[in-house]
This record gives C-alpha cells, sequence and structure tokens, in this order.
C-alpha cells in the first residue's frame, strides 16, 4: 500500500518537473549576447582570457570568480574527513585490533596495480597542474590520485600509506590557500585576489596564481580522498 | 562533422531534450524511490546519491547551447567566445558533486557504526528513537 | 589589514588547517584555540556593528571582482545583530563546554573542537553571504559538521540520530539546488541582489515551483513542520554544548535564511500568508509534542522548534512592528535557550534515561544551576519582568494591529501549554523528594560564569528592552527596504564602504 502511495507521489513531481523544464529548451541560448554583459556568463566568455590569462574559463570562475566557493569546498571535505575520523572513532585499545578488510586480489590485479599506481598517480598530477590549460584541474586530478591509492589499498594487505606525512599535506595545502587570500588582504587588495603577473594565455605559466591554487587543491584532495578511503577500509572484520 | 551534428539536432531537438531532461527527471526519482521506500541503509544512501547525480546531471544540461565548444580558449579557438557553452552550471556542479561525495562518505561512516552496534542493515530494525 | 566581514571565514579557517599541526606540539590546544577564534569573533562583531550603524550596509568584494561577477559578502543591520548574537553565543558556549566531558580522547578532542567551531563559522557564513550558491556551500558545512557532532558519543543512539539528520539534510541540499539550478536558467546570475531586481521577468508557474523548493530545503534546517523530524532526536543526542549551538546559533542561520529568500528574493503576496500558517501549524504540533516528552532535552526541543514557529508567525504578519518583533524574539530565544540547554544538559549528565522524573529534588545538590533553569523557564514561557515577556508583547500586539484575533488566542493558548511543561520540570527540581546519594555533574567555574552571564542578559533586557529595542527597529526597517539593498550591491565598485 506504501509502495503505492508512493509512486503515485513520485509521478506526481516527475510531471510537475517535467512541466517546469518544458519552459527551459534545450540548448537554448540563455546568455545572451556575450559581449554585451547581460548574464554572468557572457562576461566570463569575453573576459577571462583578456583579465586573468587563464585559458579554461571554467577553472577561472572556480578558482578566481568563485574562489569563496571553492574555499568552502574545500573546507567541506577537510570537515568530512574530520567528520568520518570522529565518528568511527577507535580508542588506542582497540586500534591494534583493526585491520583492513580483507579483499579478494588476484595476481593478475596486484601485478596489474604495480604498473598502473605510478602511470595514474602521474596523470592526476598532469591534470591538476593542467588545470588552466586543459579540462580538469584540482579536484578531477586529486580524485584520479585516490583512485590510484584505492587500487593500490585494495591489492595489497601491507600497503599502508603514512597517516603523519598525510596530515601534514593536508593541513600545510589548506593554510597555504587560506594563506594565498589572505596576502591578498595584507596587499592592499580584496580577499584571493589573482595579484600577480598574468603571464602569456595557454602557456604552462599563466593565470597568475591561479594554477596555483589549483596545484595546492589537488594535493588537499588527493590526501583527502585517500585519507577516507583508508579509515573506511580498515574497519574491524566481525569475529 | 559540426553542420550534421547540428541538422540532426534540429529534427530530433524534442527526442534529445526528452532523453536528457528526461534521463535527469527519471533519476531523481528513482534516487527518491529508493530512499523512501528500501530498507537496507546502503541502499538508501545509494538513493541519495542517485538523487544528487540527477541532479548534476540537470545542471549539465542546462548549460549546453546550440551548437556550442567547450568553454576553452585552446589554441586555433581563440576567438569562438561566442559560440561557448555556458561555463557557470560546470563549475556550480563541479562543487556541487564533491559536496555529495562528502555527504555520502558521512552517511557511509554512519552507516558502519550502525551495523557494529545493531548488528543489521535494516533500518526498521534500528528505529530505537520514537516519539 | 581592515577588519572586514571576510575575518569571521578565514581566521576560523586558518585555525580547522591549523589545529592537526598545532596539537602535536600541545595536547591542549585544540581545547584553547577556538576560544580565541570565537573571542575574534566578538571583537570584529563590534567593528563591523559601528560601521553598519553609520553606514547602513557594508558590502566586501571577494577576490576582486565586484558583485554579480564575483561574490560579495555583506552586512545589514538585521544580518550585522544576528551574525554578532552568534558570535556573543559561540564564545559563551566554548566557555560553557571547556572540559565538559571529564574523559576524552586526544583524537576526539581535536575532531570535537574543529567540528564545532566550524559549525558556527558555517553559520556565519550563511548569513553574510551574498550570493546564492555561496549560501549552499556554507549550509553543507553547517550540515556535515552538525551530523558528525550528533553522533559524536559512542554509546548511545547518536549514529541513529545523526543518520536521519543527514538524510533529510541531504535531501534538503538537493531541493535548494534544483531551486539555484532552475533560478538560475531564469535571471542568468548568482547574486542575490540583482536575482532580486530580474525577479519579476520570470514567470509565475516557474517562480512558485523554485520558491517551493527553496522552502522545503531551507524549512529542514528551520525546523518548519513537517520537515523538523529529524530535530528532538539530534538534539537530545548531542553532547550539551552541540545541543545549545544548535539551538541558538544553527537554526537561527535556517531561519535567516528563509526570511532572506522570501523578503529579499521573492515578491509574492502569498508567501507572507504562508509563513503564518506554516508557522501556526508547527508551533501548535511542536509545543503539544513538547507536553508529552520525557526526556528533558527533547522537551526542550520541541519548544524550540514551537518559538521558531512563532517567529515565523511573527515574519509573515509583516508589518514594521512585527518583523522587529520577531527579531526580538529570536534575540531572547537565542539567549533564554542556551542557558536552558547549559542548564539542561548539567542537570542530566549522570542520569541513564535522560527523564524529567529522575531530576527529582535535585535543586538542593545543585541550587545554582537550578535557579538559572527556572530563571530561563519563567522567560521563555514570558513572564515578566523577563525578556521574554517583552518579545511576546510586541508580537501579540502586531497582530492586534492586523486584526488578527485567531493568532492572539492560538499564541496566548500556546503559552498555556508551555506553562504547563516548564513548570512540571521546576516543580521536580524543587519539590519532589529527593535521593542523596544519586552521582550529580558539579559543573565547574568557567561553565558557570556563561551561564550566570546569560541569566544576567536576560535580566538586563527584561528591565531594560530600550536598550536593544531602538537598533532592531532600525533593522526591521532595512530589512523590508528591498530597493537600497539592491542599489548598495550593485553599485559599489570599492572593496568595503
Amino acid at each position: 500500500m506504501k509502495q503505492v502511495f508512493i509512486i503515485i507521489l513520485l509521478i506526481i513531481i516527475g510531471y510537475f518537473l517535467a512541466n517546469t523544464f518544458v519552459e527551459i529548451p534545450f540548448g537554448g541560448n540563455r546568455i545572451g549576447n556575450v559581449e554585451s554583459n547581460e548574464t554572468v556568463a557572457g562576461y566570463y566568455l569575453s573576459n577571462t582570457a583578456k583579465k586573468t590569462g587563464v585559458a579554461n574559463v571554467i577553472t577561472a570562475i572556480v578558482v578566481n570568480y568563485r574562489g569563496l566557493d571553492t574555499l568552502g569546498e574545500v573546507t567541506v571535505l577537510f570537515l568530512a574527513t574530520t567528520g568520518l575520523a570522529s565518528i568511527l572513532y577507535r580508542r588506542k585499545e582497540e586500534e591494534e585490533d583493526t585491520e583492513r578488510l580483507n579483499l579478494p586480489s588476484s595476481r593478475i590485479m596486484r601485478s596489474g596495480v604495480r604498473v598502473l599506481f605510478p602511470a595514474i598517480v602521474l596523470l592526476g598530477i598532469y591534470v591538476f597542474i593542467h588545470g588552466h590549460l586543459t579540462p580538469g584541474g584540482g579536484f578531477q586530478g586529486g580524485t584520479i590520485v585516490a583512485t590510484g591509492f584505492l587500487l593500490m589499498l585494495i591489492s595489497y594487505k601491507g600497503f599502508n600509506t603514512d597517516h603523519n606525512r598525510m596530515v601534514w599535506i593536508e593541513s600545510l595545502a589548506g593554510l597555504s590557500f587560506v594563506g594565498i587570500g589572505i596576502w591578498g588582504l595584507l596587499s592592499g587588495n580584496t580577499f584571493l585576489e589573482n595579484t600577480t603577473n598574468i603571464g602569456v594565455v595557454n602557456s604552462l605559466i599563466s593565470g597568475g596564481l591561479i594554477p596555483i591554487i589549483y596545484i595546492v587543491v589537488g594535493f588537499k584532495v588527493a590526501v583527502e580522498l585517500t585519507g577516507i578511503l583508508d579509515i573506511l577500509l580498515k574497519i574491524k572484520p566481525k569475529k | 562533422m559540426q553542420e550534421q551534428f547540428n541538422e540532426i539536432f534540429i529534427k530530433y531537438h524534442e527526442i534529445i531534450t526528452i532523453g536528457v531532461y528526461g534521463t535527469a527527471i527519471a533519476l531523481m526519482l528513482i534516487g527518491l524511490y529508493a530512499i523512501l521506500m528500501k530498507k537496507n541503509l546502503v541502499k538508501i544512501v545509494i538513493g541519495l546519491t542517485i538523487l544528487d547525480a540527477g541532479i548534476h546531471l540537470l545542471f549539465v544540461g542546462i548549460g549546453y547551447i546550440q551548437n556550442g565548444t567547450a568553454p576553452i580558449f585552446s589554441p586555433g579557438y581563440e576567438n569562438s567566445a561566442d559560440r561557448m557553452v555556458d561555463p557557470v552550471p560546470q563549475a556550480l556542479v563541479l562543487t556541487a558533486i564533491i559536496i555529495g561525495f562528502a555527504v555520502t562518505a558521512v552517511a557511509l561512516s554512519l552507516v558502519i557504526r550502525l551495523y557494529k552496534h545493531h548488528n543489521t542493515a535494516k533500518i526498521d530494525q534500528i528505529k530505537h528513537l520514537k516519539w | 589589514m581592515v577588519i572586514s566581514p571576510i575575518h569571521y571565514i578565514f581566521v576560523p579557517l586558518v585555525a580547522a588547517f591549523a589545529i592537526p599541526l598545532l596539537s602535536k606540539l600541545n595536547k591542549e590546544l585544540p581545547r584553547i584555540i577556538p576560544g580565541i577564534v570565537l573571542f575574534y569573533n566578538i571583537i570584529i562583531s563590534f567593528v563591523l556593528m559601528q560601521e553598519v550603524n553609520e553606514v547602513g550596509y557594508i558590502s566586501e568584494v571577494i577576490a576582486g571582482w565586484r558583485a554579480p561577477i564575483g561574490i560579495n559578502l555583506i552586512i545589514t543591520p538585521f544580518s550585522g545583530f544576528l551574525v554578532s548574537l552568534i558570535s556573543v553565543l559561540g564564545f559563551l558556549i566554548w566557555l560553557y563546554g571547556f572540559r565538559f566531558k571529564k574523559v576524552i580522547d586526544d583524537g576526539e578532542l581535536r575532531s570535537y573542537n574543529i567540528l564545532q567551531m566550524m559549525m558556527i563559522t558555517g553559520a556565519i557564513g550563511i548569513i553574510i553571504t551574498g550570493d546564492i550558491f555561496n549560501l549552499f556551500v556554507f549550509l553543507e558545512i553547517v550540515a556535515i559538521t552538525a551530523v558528525s557532532l550528533t553522533s559524536f558519543y559512542r554509546g548511545r543512539d547518536g549514529a541513529e540520530a545523526g543518520f536521519k539528520y543527514l538524510l533529510i539534510g541531504g535531501f534538503a541540499s538537493a531541493m535548494i539546488l534544483l531551486a539555484i539550478l532552475i533560478l538560475y536558467t531564469q535571471v542568468g546570475t548568482l547574486n542575490m541582489a540583482e536575482i532580486a531586481e530580474r525577479m519579476h521577468t520570470v514567470p509565475t508557474e516557474i517562480k512558485s515551483t523554485i520558491l517551493i523548493l527553496f522552502i522545503v530545503g531551507f524549512g529542514i534546517e528551520a525546523e518548519l513542520f513537517p520537515l523538523n523530524g529529524w530535530a528532538p532526536d539530534a538534539y537530545s543526542q548531542a553532547p550539551g554544548p552541540t545541543s545549545t549551538a544548535f539551538a541558538g546559533i544553527v537554526v537561527k542561520a535556517g531561519v535567516y535564511g528563509l526570511i532572506r529568500i522570501i523578503f529579499t528574493l521573492f515578491d509574492i503576496e502569498g508567501a507572507y500568508d504562508f509563513l503564518i500558517i506554516a508557522g501556526l501549524i508547527t508551533m501548535i504540533i511542536a509545543e503539544a509534542a513538547a507536553l508529552k516528552q520525557t526526556n528533558l532535552k527533547r522537551m526542550l526541543a520541541y519548544s524550540s522548534i514551537g518559538q521558531m514557529g512563532l517567529a515565523l508567525i511573527a515574519f509573515g504578519i509583516g508589518t514594521k512592528e512585527a518583523v522587529f518583533a520577531a527579531m526580538f524574539l529570536l534575540l531572547n530565544h537565542a539567549i533564554i535557550k542556551s542557558l536552558l540547554f547549559m542548564t539542561g544538559s548539567i542537570l542530566m549528565y549522570n542520569s541513564k534515561e535522560k527523564t524529567i522524573s529522575s531530576l527529582h529534588g535535585i535543586a538542593k545538590r545543585l541550587p545554582f544551576i537550578s535557579i538559572l533553569f527556572a530563571i530561563g523557564a519563567f522567560a521563555i514561557v514570558g513572564l515578566p519582568p523577563f525578556s521574554g515577556f517583552w518579545s511576546k508583547l510586541y508580537i501579540l500586539s502586531a497582530a492586534a494591529d492586523k486584526e488578527m484575533i485567531f493568532l492572539i488566542v492560538t499564541i496566548l493558548a500556546v503559552s498555556v501549554i508551555e506553562i504547563i511543561y516548564y513548570f512540571r520540570v521546576v516543580s521536580k527540581l524543587y519539590f519532589a523528594e529527593g535521593t542523596t546519594n544519586v552521582e550529580v555533574y558539579k559543573p565547574k567555574i568557567n561553565a558557570k560564569i556563561s551561564m550566570l552571564i546569560l541569566g544576567i542578559a536576560i535580566f538586563v533586557i527584561g528591565f531594560y528592552p530600550d536598550l536593544v529595542t531602538g537598533y532592531l527597529h532600525n533593522a526591521a526597517d532595512i530589512l523590508l527596504d528591498k530597493a537600497s539593498y539592491i542599489q548598495y550591491v550593485l553599485n559599489t565598485d570599492s572593496t568595503i564602504q
């Protein structure tokens, strides 16, 4: 009975949503004339290359125009890691009892991962260093690196991430990001302003502080995601 | 290549629209259904993930502009600012995906703790706190 | 470096990122650092309030791009007052919570302090931001910290309460995201002032859909019925200082978000009536539920929900008098409820089942705490000469101005219900047979100072309401003045005015 009721409710909700989206034509040009600055998207598209020196408009939006959002997001990840650690907290006595889940991994997987791991990490680092030139960036690159670590964690029970070093990287990366923001304030401008030389568009060194911020974010995300995976995999096996 | 795709796009506009929006809405409804109806805690968390996925898909979908190209000024595309798709929804969805991931991580850790405590992953057996 | 709104955000962030490293130097640092940060918040509040009083608005540009290209932070008299209140409360809660739990592990201490401090920062962020997606990000900060803190204690049903909160909260975020999505397609911007300016171009049906989605999303955080199912569980399972923060700080941010959206972004007539009806239903059901509770913290949680319903009714009435009264209620409720939760948590600390009946006669063993609890109880039901009396009076008079007799009768009836269940607790405290061999938690001097300050505030505002009424009247005027908000944000080029 409950199932019927819920299905009817969902159909109604779906109908209302569909109705709303009929009004929003797919592929319709909603950013207007790019030169006229009617919408923020128009401004971003026409001015990013000149004003920030960054080729990837989305990177410019995420790191520069809406940098506070990215700072908030990095904070959310940090808090999620802290929250996870606090929810699954183990006192010192229990720490010895827990071990990583014994996941079955075949010989093929183990030998394959040994080759893939450095390649994946390299790809991830490449993605977040080139975030301002090609699609990608700190978050995407960091996730790729974490995927590499995940493969290692699943395949090798003995593979241990250095918890201490991860805490250092995480905290330092976070402090650098906020530090760059404060640097903007100290030099008389606004928080997180891009104050250094912009350079030539499409070269590796361009965009001022933007690639630096993204690299910092890339490291932070990689370390945090690996930390989360490590905590989630290290639960006491049922006796 | 571009012109051929454009022709197809105009001819089958309705179908493509239904395809994109419809899939996103369908994902949202499936996610909602899982959250409301499923008994297993992990499946409920997966439902939340699917709901989020539907919304993210919708975000990217509304950003598309007909005939548009990616908003990156790669060499050779320096002057195509007027032919690019809307970059803002893509930037927003980037943030939203990460936040969704963080929520899922915390949710799963709670599921682990609930399982350890009550020895079950069925939600109707964990309803200790009542009115 | 000039003091500006961004300090509310980056100073706690620096502290939060630094605590894992600093705690290696000294194990006690995680306890102390939030205190310094929250005290600094009070200092900034002082400076910014002076400025806002002279100038009317403070709008700060972030990353060098003026609104609406970039994000801006904005302080109005209303938001400035709320944020100052939260700063003071945040510091008092920290003071109260210092060494609250007798035995705690290093790692737990670190996590707890980081999460508690960031929850308060997230609430402040929700209030001072001028961009709607930024609002969403800060809301998520609050959600994640709140859920982690709810599940902090290991033995009780914290994980269940936390899971429920997370699920409902996740659904709320999804609704808000959807609303932002649809809104963006219609107005092409994410800046609140610009959205307010362009709102009239949006077709009415779509406007209603967006509004409904926003109300569902924010209603969950503001504890509107029927979206508040998570609240009693979360409040009762969280540690004492955290429940206090929930009631005094987090819910205010949710209500602020709802009010900011309805008052500034939208211009639909029906929204105000909706607030009154929703507030009414919330208040009646919550207070009736409070009557049935045997767990003290759950009772306080339901009472909190009821008071928020009352505040929404007052906002919904919409006149300057009513909005002023609503703001006054928020101020009083924050102080009184914080005091009630602080004293309540201490009273309940050693009771296994956390029921009210376990409080019999404790007044003899904990006289200081009990008298403060009693003061809080008298204040919140609205007895003179305490502060709560004035806010209820002003709300009733605003309702009388608009001749809403039904509202007046209901509010009075609900007050009677409140008197019944609060006095039940007070009488149990003082007049029941006491057992002398029950272990009682004796709070330390820092907790006592916090509670005393709140108690004194209740008296001072009760005797001299004019200290705050003038300021709040001004804040109410400015909240209703949409045009100047838009003009100020969009026409300023420099960073801080």
